[in-house]
Parts: C-alpha cells; sequence; structure tokens
C-alpha cells in the first residue's frame, strides 16, 4: 500500500525528486471509511518538505454503510476551502480507479488539533475551553448553513449524493422525497419486527412536517466526533461525505442525537450564549424552537438509520462478515429510549 | 464461559494489540459478550411476554377502530380475529413454536402501523388511538430491551 501511495503522491508534488513515507499506521474510529495517517516527506530542488497526510480509502462495498463518492467529497473540501472561512482540511485529491487501492480513495491534509472531543466534557483535562469551542464551532457551522449552495455546488451533485431520488428543488419537494425514500427503504432494514420503531418514526416524519426554512449546504454528520480543536478554536470540521443539500436544522439534530451516543455535550454550550442553539438563532435569526430540532434530530436519525440499519440486515442476512456491524446492532440502541421519547411513547421516561 | 471469554480478551489479547484500530475492535468485541451475557438470562422470558401482549395489542387497536371503515381498518380487525385470538403461550416455553410466532406478531404490529398512517393520514381520529396502544406496547419493552443489552455509555472507538 505504502509503495502504491507514494506513487500517487508523486502526482500531486510533480517537482518532487523523492518521496518517503513514515508513520503510516490505521486511525481508529470513522465508522465508515477506512483512515490511515501518514508522513510524507516530499524531497524537491529547493529542499524537503513535511505534510502530514490521512490516506481515507473506501471499504468494499460489500461492507460499506454509506455509498458515497470521494470524488464527489474532494470537489466539496476544495470549494469550501477556497470559498469559505471553514477550518477544513486540504483535499489533495482522489483516486477513483480500484487498481491503485482495491477501492476508491482520497488523501487529505491532517489538520493540527485535538480528535479526542471527550477531553472537553465531564471535567475532561480540557473542559475549561468548551465554550470557546463549542463559540467557534456554532459559527463554523452557521457559516456552513448560509453560504450560497451555488457556489460550493455548481453542478448541483450534492442534491441528491445517494441517487435516491431525493428531489431539492424546494423545501417541500426535498423532505417529500427525503421521507419517501426511507419509507421505501424500510424492507431493506428491517431485520427484526422490533425495527417497528423506525417505522414509526418513518411515518411520523411524513405526518408531522414542521415549517420551511431555506435550503443549506448542511454537514451530514455534524457531532462530536468530526471536529478538531486547539486552544479555545475548532481547527477542522472533519469528514463530510454525508453532506449533501438539505435543511439546516438537520445538523442540529444530528448532534442532538449524538450528543446522547457519544457521551457529550455539545449542544449544552456555550452556556453564556444559552446554548448552542440560542447562539446559532441569535447568529442566524432563524428562531428554530426546540420541537424543530426534535423534529430534526428524528429526521436526521432517520437519515443515518437508512444506511447503518441496513447494514445490519445484510450482516443479519449473511452478507457480510463485518464485525463492526453487529456492535453497530448493539451501539445503535443508545438512540432509541430519546428516539421513542420524541415520539411521545407512553411509558418511556420524558 | 462468556466471563472467561471476555477475561481472555481483555488479558491475553488487548496487552498485546499494537493497532489502535484492533484495540478498538477488541472492546467492542467484549460490549457485544456482555450484552449477551445481560440479555440470556431473562430473554425467554421476555418472549413469552411479549408474544402474549402483542395478541393484546392487536385486538385492543381493532377496539379502537370500531367504528373506522375501509380497507385499512378491515385489515387490522382481520388481524384482531387471527393473529390477536390465538392460544397465548405457556411460561416456560416451547422455545422454536413461540418464537416463530412471536416474529409473526411483531410483523402483524408492524402492518398494522402501516394501516394505521393510511387511517390517520384520511383524518381518522381513532387511529390515533390505536397508534397510542402500539407504542404503549413498544414502548417499554424496547427500552427495557436497551437497557438489558447496551453496555457503556459511549459510541467505542471514536473521539
Amino acid at each position: 500500500m505504502e509503495t502504491r501511495l507514494v506513487d500517487l503522491l508523486a502526482e500531486y508534488f510533480p517537482d518532487a525528486e523523492h518521496i518517503e513515507i513514515t508513520g503510516f499506521e490505521p486511525i481508529p474510529g470513522g465508522y465508515s471509511r477506512e483512515t490511515f495517517r501518514f508522513d510524507a516527506h516530499v524531497r524537491t530542488a529547493t529542499g524537503i518538505e513535511e505534510h502530514p497526510l490521512i490516506l481515507r480509502k473506501d471499504p468494499p462495498e460489500a461492507i460499506s454503510i454509506l455509498q458515497t463518492s470521494r470524488e464527489v467529497e474532494h470537489g466539496l473540501i476544495e470549494a469550501l476551502r477556497l470559498h469559505t472561512n471553514i477550518p477544513i482540511s486540504r483535499s489533495l485529491g482522489h483516486e477513483m480507479n480500484r487498481e491503485r487501492f482495491g477501492e476508491p480513495a482520497m488523501v487529505i491534509q491532517r489538520m493540527p488539533g485535538n480528535s479526542q472531543t471527550s477531553d472537553l466534557f465531564h471535567d475532561g483535562p480540557d473542559a475549561h475551553q468548551a465554550d470557546d469551542v463549542m463559540r467557534h464551532l456554532c459559527e463554523v457551522l452557521v457559516e456552513l448553513h448560509t453560504t450560497d449552495v451555488s457556489t460550493i455546488d455548481p453542478h448541483g451533485r450534492l442534491a441528491d449524493p445517494r441517487h435516491e431520488g431525493v428531489d431539492a428543488s424546494s423545501w417541500d419537494a426535498y423532505i417529500d422525497s427525503t421521507i419517501e425514500y426511507y419509507i421505501r427503504s424500510f424492507p431493506t432494514i428491517n431485520y427484526d419486527p422490533s425495527i417497528i420503531s423506525v417505522l414509526d418514526l418513518f411515518l411520523t416524519l411524513r405526518r408531522e412536517k414542521p415549517r420551511p426554512l431555506p435550503l443549506a449546504l448542511v454537514h451530514g454528520d455534524f457531532n462530536p466526533a468530526n471536529f478538531l480543536y486547539e486552544g479555545g478554536r475548532v481547527t477542522a470540521l472533519i469528514d463530510w461525505e454525508n453532506s449533501r443539500i438539505g435543511d439546516p436544522r438537520e445538523d442540529l439534530g444530528w448532534m442532538t442525537t449524538m450528543d446522547i451516543l457519544s457521551n457529550s455535550n455539545v449542544m449544552a454550550h456555550p452556556v453564556d450564549e444559552g446554548g448552542f442553539l440560542a447562539y446559532y438563532n441569535e447568529l442566524t435569526g432563524f428562531e428554530i424552537t426546540q420541537d424543530e430540532v426534535d423534529y430534526f434530530t428524528l429526521f436526521g436519525t432517520a437519515n443515518i438509520a437508512v444506511p447503518v440499519q441496513a447494514a445490519i440486515k445484510r450482516r443479519v442476512d449473511g452478507e457480510s462478515t463485518e464485525f463492526m456491524h453487529l456492535y453497530l446492532a448493539q451501539s445503535a440502541g443508545g438512540t432509541l429510549p430519546n428516539l421513542l421519547r420524541l415520539l411521545n411513547y407512553p411509558g418511556v421516561p420524558q | 464461559m462468556l466471563e472467561g471469554v471476555l477475561i481472555s480478551i481483555s488479558c491475553d489479547i488487548i496487552p498485546n494489540l499494537v493497532n489502535p484500530k484492533a484495540h478498538a475492535s477488541a472492546q467492542m468485541m467484549q460490549s457485544i459478550i456482555q450484552g449477551i451475557r445481560q440479555l440470556l438470562p431473562v430473554y425467554d422470558q421476555y418472549v413469552a411476554e411479549e408474544h402474549n401482549q402483542m395478541m393484546e395489542v392487536l385486538r385492543n387497536v381493532a377496539g379502537a377502530i370500531d367504528g373506522s371503515s375501509g380497507d385499512a381498518a378491515d385489515r387490522i380487525r382481520e388481524r384482531a380475529t387471527t393473529l390477536g385470538a390465538g392460544d397465548e403461550v405457556p411460561i416456560p416455553l416451547d422455545r422454536e413454536v413461540v418464537m416463530a410466532t412471536h416474529r409473526e406478531l411483531g410483523l402483524a404490529l408492524q402492518a398494522t402501523m402501516i394501516d394505521l398512517d393510511e387511517l390517520q393520514r384520511a383524518g381518522d381520529a381513532d387511529a390515533d388511538a390505536g397508534l397510542e396502544i402500539v407504542r404503549g406496547h413498544m414502548g417499554p419493552r424496547l427500552v427495557r430491551d436497551v437497557q438489558t443489552f447496551l453496555v457503556g455509555d459511549a459510541l467505542l472507538g471514536r473521539g
């Protein structure tokens, strides 16, 4: 792999006389892509450059949870880097030819900062930074949600990146077609009758649509594990593979869900601004209510539940042997009490 | 036996892993095994109880939409008089038979929920009450499943 990686890097550094890779090792986490950190030492006529990098590679298709394109992700990252102030890695390039790494891959800059965001919570060593980091994180999210979509996605590739018939031509069309995609997908995730609560979720979303907001570019997996920080600032927002055109409240709802699953507390900060939602509303003027966040907590849960539960079903049905999909069947249960609470199930603690 | 596997993973495998991804995978394995240890002692009893309760739910939903008409309402009544009218299972149970009917009843509740949604979207208020009955059965049951099977308080292998 490392030899082939050097060959690829030679394309990105055409002036290189010699390239050496050190410290190549896998990075844990990142449930959907295989990621490897390494340092590239690039010798040119003028000296040696040091590049901290990450190889981000698709898993084999049979065990992949999200079928997304590294080419689209590369284009998005570079557009955001060039047209916004959002802290984001540079993407050096993508390799869609499977002959090189077995599956499509991309190479991105490894950003500075602490990725162990659990250090910010529950009396962790960086708990004193939590307010400042989350204030900046909120400002970054607001910039993402208020950036002109046509600047970032001029060819409309983020309108329906899963190719599921989602229609982002208007808010109503987007919500209706996305929910239809969820409902249509139910047979592909229904590995046990107890999945009835997910069916209930999809049907309830269709019956109880909230007011519209302008569609925006959403991160799509805005969660406590997908940013780095240092010195009270976010140094990078990472993992853009599920990004798409959507309702900005989806990111707020998904963070709410992942706060529960990750045992973190992003949404409570910055405390002096009344929490993440209050600060977001102050910056955007969207006046998003908690009920709306609750709806999009469910909507965002559905958006991730479809590919995750489908991967679990493929594992249960014996179509794959991926161990982690079994673990997801267990760990995804952590979201269930909150889902039932938001659906107002009797007998579930509020 | 499962406890022995957990100890072996902790003592024999994890200390020798230098790859962080393999380390996270070993922790996930421990989490699943611990979940199964918690689930095993109560699983058969849960299945039998749920079986009998789902039959009752099917009958109660049909009662709630007693005044409703149309294909969806007819399908709900049909389930109540077939699946919902079978024999309750004794505890302890004949495992294979009960597992099959438990699954059949569970799928019947899913089908009932789809029919209730059809009635609700047509403005039938009785269907709201029917959905409450299904949710009232599933809510405490699912929370119990989660409490029994879940291990730890955060996703492993992430920041």
